[in-house]
């Protein structure tokens, strides 16, 4: 069978589960960026203006885009890193997977495909909100294609840790000391190059920077930051790699 | 009969703790093997080994003929594993759990609804299909783990404790399901620590102690091995003692000399050999411990 048709097989699981909690699973995900949005857009940032690329936004229409990216990030990582680990850890069905004849290539995407369907409906929502909220904002074949790419790579990231963090408490703290900082800091709510010289270079290789800022880019037409496409990109493979040698690890 | 598993010198390290010491097992087709121990023996360990989901150490496996460290795939494809705790996805149906392990095992999806119908109205869960697995007893989620390894057609099923922590009835019940299983020519390797399912189910045992094999043979070989009768008697220091004899004659002199008015003369249990292989509780130390 098909590398294709090995993911349709390893992510059926997580799609019968999608199916059965799609309203519940999509609220919890959107109610942090939805806050973010309320709190930071329009209560603190509704007298304030942003200048990007030459022109002056609103700050919610700066803001939005990184609400995006953020949000594909959490949709993503969080629904994949937990339920990998409670299949690993708790269920051990897991286990059973790995008995089966498919593909560890299959396996690592297949188990994406949850956290990808997730965030790229939780980041349409919130470009949808976004839109409703802003008339700064574009639909563009890019704009689409940086939100799927972004998607995938932060599903990506949720197998990775998933197949390699060992315990519960372990994944709270990469929670706490990855993915919230991440949030904050990684250009979706101001630009990067308000931190200090040091810190900004460490932010900007983190992989939410170069996805919020293409997403950006794309959404209130600027010019598009490839050198971040294909940072992001990179992480991308990262990530896949990593996930590949926690099965490994596993197997 | 030709064997359908074959273990050689197989040990498993985890760091310096060997779990599985240079075991040898040979498993005829068609026969309910027991592999019996107490807890943290390597029962499972070597399960997970024998069904390639854990990588031995040193020494070699073949199962159907196959070598578990060169075709693995060849392996999986002809067994089916119920896990010690289920393996099944909770957060969704018996339907679905059972569909999905069979379209990860390739089984057509024409096969799949009539193969599940036939197993699922011979386990008798049928009615339980649309329940989250969560939702349901110990029995009921063992039989949907059975189903789930039975849906690809494995010659052979490893059980890890498939009774453990379950009622009288549902160990009953599951007892009949694997001599159904295995009068359909399925090849069972099971684990437990119920000395009494051994007794009842199994062709073969083999103890395992501390990683080790301790003996091998039938449940009445290895009782015969040890003394067909047994005295159980308290010593004049008020210790529990278990004597075993070859005849009953040998026995039954024994036990009229015992001072102890509650000694009982009684055929060697698969549980007498247990203990004496794997070790009693030193209820001398315990007393201690408890300061009683």
């Amino acid at each position: 069978m098909s590398l294709i048709g090995d993911i349709r097989l390893v992510c059926l699981s997580d799609l019968f589960y999608l199916k059965r909690n799609i309203l519940i699973l999509l609220a919890t995900s959107l109610i942090t960026p939805v806050l973010y949005l309320v709190a930071f857009g329009w209560g603190l940032g509704s007298n304030v203006t942003m200048e990007y690329n030459g022109q002056t936004y609103s700050y919610i229409a700066y803001m939005i885009p990184g609400t995006v990216a953020l949000t594909s990030l959490t949709a993503g990582f969080s629904t994949i890193s937990n339920k990998l680990m409670i299949q690993r850890k708790f269920y051990e069905s897991f286990d059973e997977m790995m008995l089966c004849p498919v593909s560890k290539t299959s396996i690592i995407l297949g188990k994406a495909v949850l956290g990808i369907l997730k965030s790229i409906l939780c980041a349409s929502i919130m470009l949808a909100l976004g839109f409703f909220l802003t008339d700064d904002l574009l639909i563009t074949p890019m704009l689409i294609i940086t939100v799927l790419i972004s998607c995938t790579v932060f599903s990506l990231l949720g197998v990775a840790a998933g197949m390699n963090v060992r315990d519960l408490p372990h994944m709270n703290a990469f929670n706490s000391f990855i993915i919230l900082p991440m949030t904050f800091l990684c250009g979706t709510m101001f630009p990067v190059d308000k931190m200090p010289t040091v810190m900004t270079w460490v932010v900007s290789a983190l992989p939410l920077t170069p996805a919020s800022s293409c997403i950006r880019a794309s959404a209130l037409g600027a010019s598009y930051p490839w050198m971040s496409m294909v940072l992001l990109l990179l992480w991308g493979v990262v990530f896949f790699m990593l996930g590949k040698f926690g099965l490994r690890q596993s197997d | 009969m030709s064997n359908i598993i074959e273990a050689r010198g197989l040990t498993v390290r985890f760091g310096d703790f060997t779990a599985v010491n240079a075991i040898d097992l040979d498993i005829e087709e068609g026969i309910i093997f027991g592999f019996l121990g107490p807890n943290g023996a390597g029962k499972t360990t070597s399960v997970k080994a024998l069904t390639t989901m854990r990588k031995p150490t040193s020494g070699t496996i073949s199962v159907g003929g196959f070598s578990t460290s060169s075709n693995p795939a060849d392996v999986r494809s002809m067994i089916g594993v119920v896990q010690q705790n289920n393996a099944l996805d909770m957060d969704i149906t018996v339907r679905e759990n059972i569909y999905c392990r069979a379209s990860l095992h390739k089984v057509p999806k024409p096969e799949i609804e009539a193969r599940m119908n036939e197993i699922c109205d011979a386990v008798g869960l049928t009615p339980y299909m649309d329940k989250l697995p969560r939702n349901l007893s110990g029995g009921w989620k063992r039989k949907t783990s059975i189903v789930c390894a039975l849906m690809h057609n494995p010659k052979i099923l490893f059980l890890d404790e498939p009774t453990a922590g379950l009622d009288t009835q549902s160990r009953h019940m599951l007892w009949d399901i694997i001599r159904l299983l295995n009068s359909r020519g399925i090849t069972i390797f099971l684990t437990t620590h119920y000395m009494d399912e051994a007794e009842s189910l199994c062709d073969r045992v083999a103890i395992i102690s501390k990683g080790a094999i301790t003996d091998i043979g039938s449940p009445r070989e290895l009782c015969q091995k040890r003394g067909q009768f047994c005295v159980e008697y308290s010593s004049d220091v008020g210790k529990h003692e278990y004597r075993y004899f070859e005849s009953h004659d040998a026995a039954r002199e024994f036990y009229e000399t015992v001072a102890d008015k509650n000694a009982v003369l009684r055929g060697t249990h698969l549980e007498d050999v247990f203990l004496e292989e794997t070790g009693r509780t030193n209820v001398k130390a315990l007393q201690k411990a408890l300061r009683v």
